[in-house]
């Protein structure tokens, strides 16, 4: 069990992502805009964030680019539709620790790259 | 000789009809410079040597040198040329030096540095000018391609909203159906699992086009962005064999994978390569017939990984074979029996297979089979060409 913090805009798969991963006795808080989402690792301290890129108010970038300044244990999990794109190497560079192209990726895709990342050991992101 | 003779002309004709071939002769001259000076693109000629001969208005206004700047120099050192990050163009990379080596036309884009010290995006046609085959100097015609270059940028913007915009309400129906199946909320029977599978089905389909268009469009502006790893190509040729498996059975089709006995090692963009191989493999099982032979073979010749994939299918019809890799192209034998392709992938897969320095070629005959190749430097190809570096 971990503690995840979704950040995706369109509502619907907003609430698919917490239905699949509470299933599976995650812990899960969700924001629809990275803005909202920095407001929440206020009161939540995730083990993953499953982020999408192209967000109103603020993009998954912007998000990244405020979150490499926090301590935080947590990984990043990019879960956008983007792909070949210079944003996904832009996310990366800022931290990133997998990208997923949601289209190709159904529920049991999601569980098993989260399963992936939490697999492997936390490090401190400064 | 006297001027008696009616056949000899008389000094004073002599001396009148130089001047007319002379005047004759200036006018040519005079109509040759108002072609060469009102051409609306800029245009520079050279000597032997790379100097500066001549150049029209339409140059002087694009760069910002008055003509006397300009001529008797040497057009690499007075037209520097540098890439789209500002990097200077080496001399002996310039088109206009490759030209005078190769005596060919070379066509390309790069940057030109204007008087004021900007950067000019430009698209140049240098040709060598032959005389008695040899080079007597070069001329070139270079276009600012500034607004096509913005256009460009519209256009990759545009596909990046289209593809975040047109797969995120597919995601929610794959997403949602996919959980469906799964029994988030309550078992469902097998009818309904049927009929779901068929939304999946759909769906995904729609992705694989959405997929196929938004890569042709990123390669038609030059956008297509190449992520290189280490690749096994044995491997990855295992996996969309096997994702492909499930199709072969519905038309029992046997599929047979010969890889390499040590793993055939690329230094490649993964998903790239992924897409030509899935493309290829679906064509082959897609167009052949029911109980016919799929074979993904892979090779290594000399420094190149080479994939071959051999069906027993329809075939492409001889007199349609060079038109095979068009957009939109179908085969006539194909339509016939198969309505729902795109007439895009060959023409997607060829580009991609140029893009990451290799090929795609193939060899075919009607109602026997054809077999597909697609070559791809090795990776003890690239190594030694990184370490130089």
């Amino acid at each position: 069990m971990a503690q995840i913090l979704v950040v995706e805009d369109d509502h619907d798969l907003n609430t698919a992502y917490r239905i699949i991963l509470e299933h599976e006795k995650h812990v899960v808080e969700t924001a629809y805009n990275g803005e909202e989402g920095l407001k929440k690792l206020k009161d939540f301290t995730p083990d993953l964030i499953v982020l999408d890129l192209l967000m109103p108010v603020m993009s998954g970038i912007d998000f990244l680019n405020e979150f490499r300044n926090m301590t935080s244990h947590a990984k990043v999990l990019v879960f956008t539709n983007l792909e070949n794109s210079k944003e996904i190497n832009e996310a990366f560079r800022l931290g990133a620790d997998k990208c997923v192209v949601k289209a190709w990726t159904g529920p049991q895709g999601l569980l098993k790259v989260v399963n992936n990342i939490l697999g492997t050991p936390a490090t401190a992101k400064k | 000789m006297t001027s008696n003779d009616a056949n000899v002309p008389t000094p004073q004709e002599l001396i009148k009809s130089f001047k007319v071939q002379a005047a004759i002769a200036r006018e040519e001259r005079a109509k040759t410079d108002a072609l060469f000076l009102s051409i609306g693109e800029g245009v520079i000629a050279t000597d032997e040597n790379g100097k500066i001969i001549r150049v029209n208005q339409r140059a002087i206004d694009l760069l910002g040198y008055p003509r006397r700047e300009m001529i008797g120099k040497w057009f690499p050192k007075k037209i520097r040329a540098v890439t789209e990050s500002g990097k200077p163009i080496r001399n002996i990379d310039r088109p206009i030096s490759r030209s005078f080596v190769n005596g060919e036309t070379i066509k390309e884009k790069m940057y030109y540095v204007r008087k004021d010290g900007s950067h000019m995006p430009v698209h140049v046609t240098i040709s060598p000018i032959m005389l008695r085959n040899k080079p007597i100097g070069a001329i070139e015609i270079f276009r600012d391609i500034t607004l096509e270059n913005e256009m460009d940028k519209l256009k990759a913007d545009f596909i990046s909203l289209a593809s975040h915009q047109l797969r995120t309400p597919l995601a929610a129906v794959q997403t949602y159906t996919n959980m469906f199946l799964q029994g988030y909320i309550g078992e469902v029977t097998e009818v309904q699992a049927s009929f779901l599978n068929t939304i999946l089905d759909a769906s995904e389909r729609m992705n694989d086009l959405i997929s196929t268009l938004l890569n042709i469009t990123r390669i038609e502006a030059g956008n297509l962005l190449i992520n290189t790893e280490e690749t096994d190509l044995n491997m990855l040729a295992r996996n969309v064999m096997s994702e492909l498996d499930s199709l072969a059975k519905e038309k029992n089709i046997k599929m047979t994978y010969q890889p390499t006995d040590d793993p055939l090692i690329v230094d490649s963009d993964p998903s790239l390569i992924r897409e030509v191989v899935i493309n290829l493999l679906t064509n082959a099982v897609k167009y052949t017939p029911e109980g016919g032979d799929v074979t993904i073979r892979l090779t290594k010749e000399g420094h190149t990984a080479v994939v071959e994939v051999i069906d027993s299918g329809f075939g492409i019809p001889l007199g349609e074979q060079d038109r095979i890799f068009t957009k939109f192209y179908r085969a006539t034998n194909i339509l016939k029996r198969d309505t729902t392709g795109t007439g895009l992938g060959l023409y997607l897969v060829k580009n991609i297979a140029e893009r990451l320095g290799g090929d795609l070629m193939f060899t075919s005959f009607e109602n026997q089979g054809t077999t597909f190749t697609f070559t791809l430097p090795s990776y003890d190809t690239v190594v030694p060409a990184k370490i130089s570096i």
